[in-house]
């Protein structure tokens, strides 16, 4: 059988043993060691969406496929923190509005589908974040373009070297899991937005980080 | 912040009450945050595939059989895990990269459905009711939950155990209530006190058995 990307070889006689999830597990660490040397950027764009926050910005967030899952779930934690004491931040996801979602694709293409949502749902002062496992979501490449004619933060994550996001460069924080597997792409952008979640928080409950005079 | 928690963030985060604010501090210690998260998700990983990789494999193997005995995969959660039983859902009924795509929806997609269980009876039976309406013997029911202990959940299973479905569950901490029911037959927990991390390990347990279930379907498929 051929092994097609982002699907890996089984063992002898193509029957899955334990050894072979043994393997699968394995093949997270690397990925992982790469999310951790991007600490520094990690550290920048939460500072850029506390910012954002601060200042009353809300967070609009998109993907397509099982990434519109991930949108979803980054919506949720910002708004219903599972930290006691975490304050709730604004955010909502342009996943959810089925109706919206299938009358913009059906009449103006996929391209437009959160491009449309963000033009008449997003302020200036909001944050954007786009989640494209490939960075060639042509939806979230749509969304991050308007965003950036508005002047909302743009935020980005994606998959294998970023794509047409990284290539355009339509984020102003790109955070890139790098793999070509995309289960483990979206396994790191998990951990990545949960990452962005808990540490925006640090920024915010110390305001004196985010006064005009540190962010000039 | 409550005053309860403050010790706990003091120790987390001791330069927020240090005075002053020193923003390469406070970025160096966010760097430092994510290294040490990044570090705990490849532990928690590894212990699991330690304990858990044979189970997998089990597990795939049974719903392999299940789908080829014309079985579908039902998926539910509760708010970040009804994300993961979307994306559960999505993976085997539409997975892409040329992957043989197998039936499978989530139980919180449909909002009519959902607001309906929720106002006319209650949140314990939103999924429970759902798979007495759909579910048959041959289906596969997966639930989520970082806990545990979600009422909705433990109902789920119990109905789909007495339907005779093959039952998965994925759990954080020490597998909560669920740990407790026999109407579940794969019980995989994520050993950690962090609800991120349960979260990301999770994500990776039903990857694997995806891709473990996909294999063994195909080898069904072999003469």
């Amino acid at each position: 059988m051929a092994v097609q990307p982002g699907q890996h070889r089984m063992g002898p006689g193509g029957v899955p043993a334990g050894r072979d999830a043994v393997r699968l597990f394995g093949l997270r660490a690397a990925p992982v060691d790469d999310l951790a040397a991007q600490a520094g950027a990690v550290a920048v764009a939460c500072h850029a969406m506390a910012a954002r926050f601060h200042q009353g910005g809300k967070l609009v967030v998109f993907g397509t496929g099982g990434a519109s899952t991930d949108a979803q779930h980054v919506a949720v934690e910002f708004v219903h923190p599972v930290i006691v004491g975490k304050r709730a931040l604004p955010a909502i996801s342009l996943t959810t509005d089925v109706a919206t979602v299938t009358g913009i694709a059906e009449r103006d293409g996929v391209a437009a589908i959160f491009a449309h949502q963000i033009r008449y749902l997003a302020a200036p002062g909001d944050i954007a974040l786009g989640i494209s496992p490939d960075g060639n979501c042509r939806s979230v490449l749509g969304g991050l373009a308007v965003a950036a004619e508005l002047g909302l933060l743009r935020i980005a994550l994606a998959g294998g070297t970023g794509g047409d996001i990284a290539a355009r460069g339509l984020a102003d924080h790109l955070l890139v899991a790098r793999s070509d597997d995309p289960r483990i792409v979206k396994e790191l952008h998990v951990t990545m937005y949960h990452v962005l979640w808990e540490l925006v928080h640090v920024f915010f409950e110390q305001p004196g980080v985010l006064a005009p005079a540190v962010l000039a | 912040m409550s005053g309860g928690a403050r010790p706990e963030m003091e120790a987390l985060y001791p330069f927020l009450y240090s005075g002053g604010s020193d923003l390469p501090a406070v970025l160096a210690q966010v760097r430092a945050s994510t290294v040490a998260k990044a570090a705990e998700i490849t532990e928690l990983r590894r212990v699991i595939a330690g304990q858990d990789s044979g189970r997998l494999a089990a597990a795939a193997a049974e719903a392999a059989a299940r789908f080829a005995a014309g079985g579908r995969l039902l998926a539910f959660g509760n708010g970040g895990s009804a994300t993961d039983a979307q994306q559960l859902a999505t993976l085997f009924l539409n997975p892409g990269s040329g992957a043989r795509p197998l039936p499978a929806f989530a139980l919180a997609n449909d909002t009519s459905v959902v607001t309906a269980l929720c106002n006319d009876i209650g949140v314990e039976v939103l999924f429970a009711r759902q798979l007495a309406a759909i579910g048959t013997s041959s289906d596969i029911a997966v639930g989520l939950s970082t806990s545990g202990n979600s009422e909705n959940l433990v109902r789920a299973f119990e109905e789909a155990g007495r339907r005779g479905m093959l039952t998965i569950g994925l759990a954080g901490y020490a597998g909560g209530k669920m740990a407790e029911l026999d109407s579940i037959d794969y019980l995989f927990v994520a050993p950690s006190a962090s609800v991120h991390r349960i979260q990301e390990a999770q994500t990776t347990v039903y990857h694997v058995l995806w891709e473990l279930t996909v294999a063994a379907v195909a080898g069904l498929d072999r003469p």
